[in-house]
């Protein structure tokens, strides 16, 4: 049951001037700290609750949508992080250039979970329904929630359509799910919980720390984990694999014909000081000098970081024209909407690898502008069976969900392919699952269901007006085996 | 927001407190015995002490058999104070609006279209 948690109070403004300030630029700390482009259905908004020293420590921040604006009175917001639910801001006079502001918020019973496992208590475990159960963790919350927006959602799309399908070896699949918090340490205690309840596979939606953390958690068990979102690769072992575009073939797709195009020939690298922008720029550096350009600059940011003064101020002291970040979720955020308030975007060109629909949308329409990135997936891409998929994405999850990227793709792509390999061998170990899932691709498809999710092709796009415009397709050589899937096939799924 | 409304939350801060919440959702009803047994580096009467702010806090049960006392989770009081860990944090919400209120005086929109011709 869905119950309301609400509060009040009245600031000494007159309405239409409360009203204006909720997510104003200029005023950044006003009401929940809200920051979004506009306020306008449809348009990202992010809020912040201060928990200052609260029993769990961080603060909350919601991830949403505004699904409903009457100007000078009433805001709503559909958000999926840290749950789904809905926020509601109300402003009514009171008295003489007054304002009460009313939040009410949904708590659902996954809200009421949510904040109780944060608090340290155990998730109730589900009943034992005879389903094969598999897990997606997901980075729900913390600094990298950005880019996992729709991933829950997408893996919930993908089991109910194996179900609606028959589902796998005569056995219904049941999704668990759970939240890394962009923690390591969380994601480890998740996925041996999840192999604790019996999941025969882990889809990891988060960081390649979390994914390596979960791996290292799970190296005694007989559990697939699957990395299914962009990631340096390295690290695989026989039960541990990583799906999904790789730097490599992103840089490849991106460097060499932006200064082609532009003329310019010095790089300026922005990412994480962990394993994936490690890897990432490892492989630019490498790019780059094929392409007779060289790196004025590099600067890592910690995980979570959102302040890039310091790091604009280096790119604009190198004279670098040309800039590639691998930061990603709200460091990405962070980094692009400084870089273009500080003026950057004037003399430098920039690409990023993770500039998914989500993390663009957060970004803004006026500070996106312009960037280029390469990635396997587009949500207004033109891969197969793609409106269908959309369709029945709104369809399940309501015109307010976030949109689907590449990254939440590939986890329904990996489940559905998963599904496939599960119902030919119900019996096999996890070795032999992975084994299959990397050889069980047929090169260079582009259909939704049946995508090539090992060494993917990429498309090339810029972001114009608050969207990714292709612009060109760089198919990857070379092509993994084919082995196409006998058994049962779903014309809907290409399963 | 009261001071009791937020302890059990407050109870929840500490490290040792949500291992023990942890054992017992992962086992069951135990022992103090049995916790201190899960609960590494940490001595009986630390976990005794703990077990007494989570009771307090309404966030376990304890049941007394013999001279023997068992706790469990009680995850009614918890949900019920996720309820009100939530409220807090809108009321703090709201409660820094004050602080970061632009003076009416000096912030009128018309104020603001002053300065733009």
């Amino acid at each position: 049951m869905t119950t309301f948690v609400a509060a009040d109070r009245v600031v000494d403004l007159p309405v239409e001037r409360a009203f204006a300030l909720f997510g104003d630029p200029e005023a950044p700390g006003w009401l929940f700290g809200a920051r979004c482009d506009r306020v306008v259905p449809g348009a990202a908004v992010s809020l912040h609750l201060p928990a200052d020293g609260r029993g769990l420590g961080g603060d909350l921040s919601i991830l949403g949508r505004f699904s409903r604006v009457v100007p000078g009175a009433r805001v709503e917001i559909e958000h999926t992080q840290p749950w789904r639910g809905r926020l509601v801001l109300r402003f009514r006079g009171a008295g003489p250039r007054r304002t009460r502001v009313v939040v009410q918020m949904t708590l659902p019973p996954s809200g009421v979970d949510w904040l109780m496992h944060r608090a340290g208590i155990p998730l109730p475990e589900p009943d034992d329904d005879q389903a094969v159960r598999i897990g997606a963790l997901s980075t729900m919350s913390g600094a990298g929630a950005v880019f996992a927006a729709s991933s829950q959602a997408m893996a919930e799309l993908a089991v109910a359509e194996v179900n609606a399908d028959g589902g796998v070896a005569g056995r219904r699949l049941a999704l668990l799910t759970a939240d890394d918090a962009t923690d390591p340490d969380q994601a480890a205690r998740e996925a041996r919980r999840m192999a604790r309840l019996g999941c025969r596979a882990i889809f990891v939606n988060c960081t390649s720390a979390s994914f390596e953390a979960a791996r290292d958690a799970l190296a005694l068990t007989d559990v697939l984990l699957v990395h299914s979102v962009i990631n340096e690769g390295g690290g695989e072992t026989p039960r541990a694999i990583r799906l999904a575009e790789r730097p490599r073939t992103q840089v490849e797709a991106l460097i060499a014909p932006m200064m082609r195009a532009s003329g310019a020939r010095r790089w300026f690298l922005v990412g994480h000081s962990y394993v994936w922008s490690t890897g990432a720029h490892a492989d630019a550096r490498a790019a780059i000098a094929r392409a007779g350009g060289h790196v004025a600059g590099e600067r890592l940011a910690p995980i979570g970081a959102t302040d890039f003064a310091t790091v604009i101020e280096a790119v604009q002291r190198s004279g670098a024209d040309l800039l590639l970040s691998s930061l990603n979720g709200e460091s990405e955020v962070a980094f692009q909407r400084q870089s273009e308030a500080a003026g950057l975007r004037q003399t430098v060109q920039a690409a990023s690898l993770v500039l998914d629909e989500s993390t663009l949308s957060h970004i803004g329409e006026r500070a996106a502008e312009g960037l280029r990135t390469a990635l396997a997936y587009f949500q207004d891409g033109p891969a197969d069976g793609n409106g269908e998929l959309l369709s029945r994405y709104r369809s399940a999850h309501g015109p307010w969900a976030p949109p689907i990227t590449t990254l939440s793709e590939t986890v329904y792509e990996a489940i559905h392919q998963y599904a496939r390999v599960l119902h030919r061998d119900p019996d096999g170990r996890a070795e032999a699952h992975a084994r299959a899932l990397l050889t069980r691709t047929s090169a260079g498809c582009d259909a939704v269901g049946a995508r090539t999710l090992v060494a993917p092709s990429l498309y090339t796009a810029v972001a114009s007006r608050a969207e990714l415009h292709i612009d060109d397709v760089v198919t990857t050589p070379p092509s993994p085996p084919i082995v196409t899937g006998g058994g049962r096939r779903s014309p809907r799924s290409a399963r | 927001m009261e001071a009791n409304e937020n302890l059990a939350f407050d109870a929840l801060s500490d490290r040792i407190r949500r291992r023990i919440l942890n054992v017992l959702g992962e086992e069951g009803e135990l022992s103090v015995g049995e916790i201190v047994a899960h609960i590494d580096a940490v001595g009986r009467t630390t976990v005794s002490s703990h077990l007494r702010v989570l009771r307090t806090s309404g966030v376990v049960i304890e049941r007394k058999s013999g001279r023997n006392r068992y706790y469990s989770l009680d995850r009614e009081g918890t949900a019920r104070d996720a309820f009100t860990y939530l409220q807090s944090l809108l009321h703090a919400g709201l409660d820094a609006v004050e602080t970061s209120t632009p003076r009416a005086s000096d912030a009128e929109p018309e104020d603001r279209g002053r300065g733009a011709g």
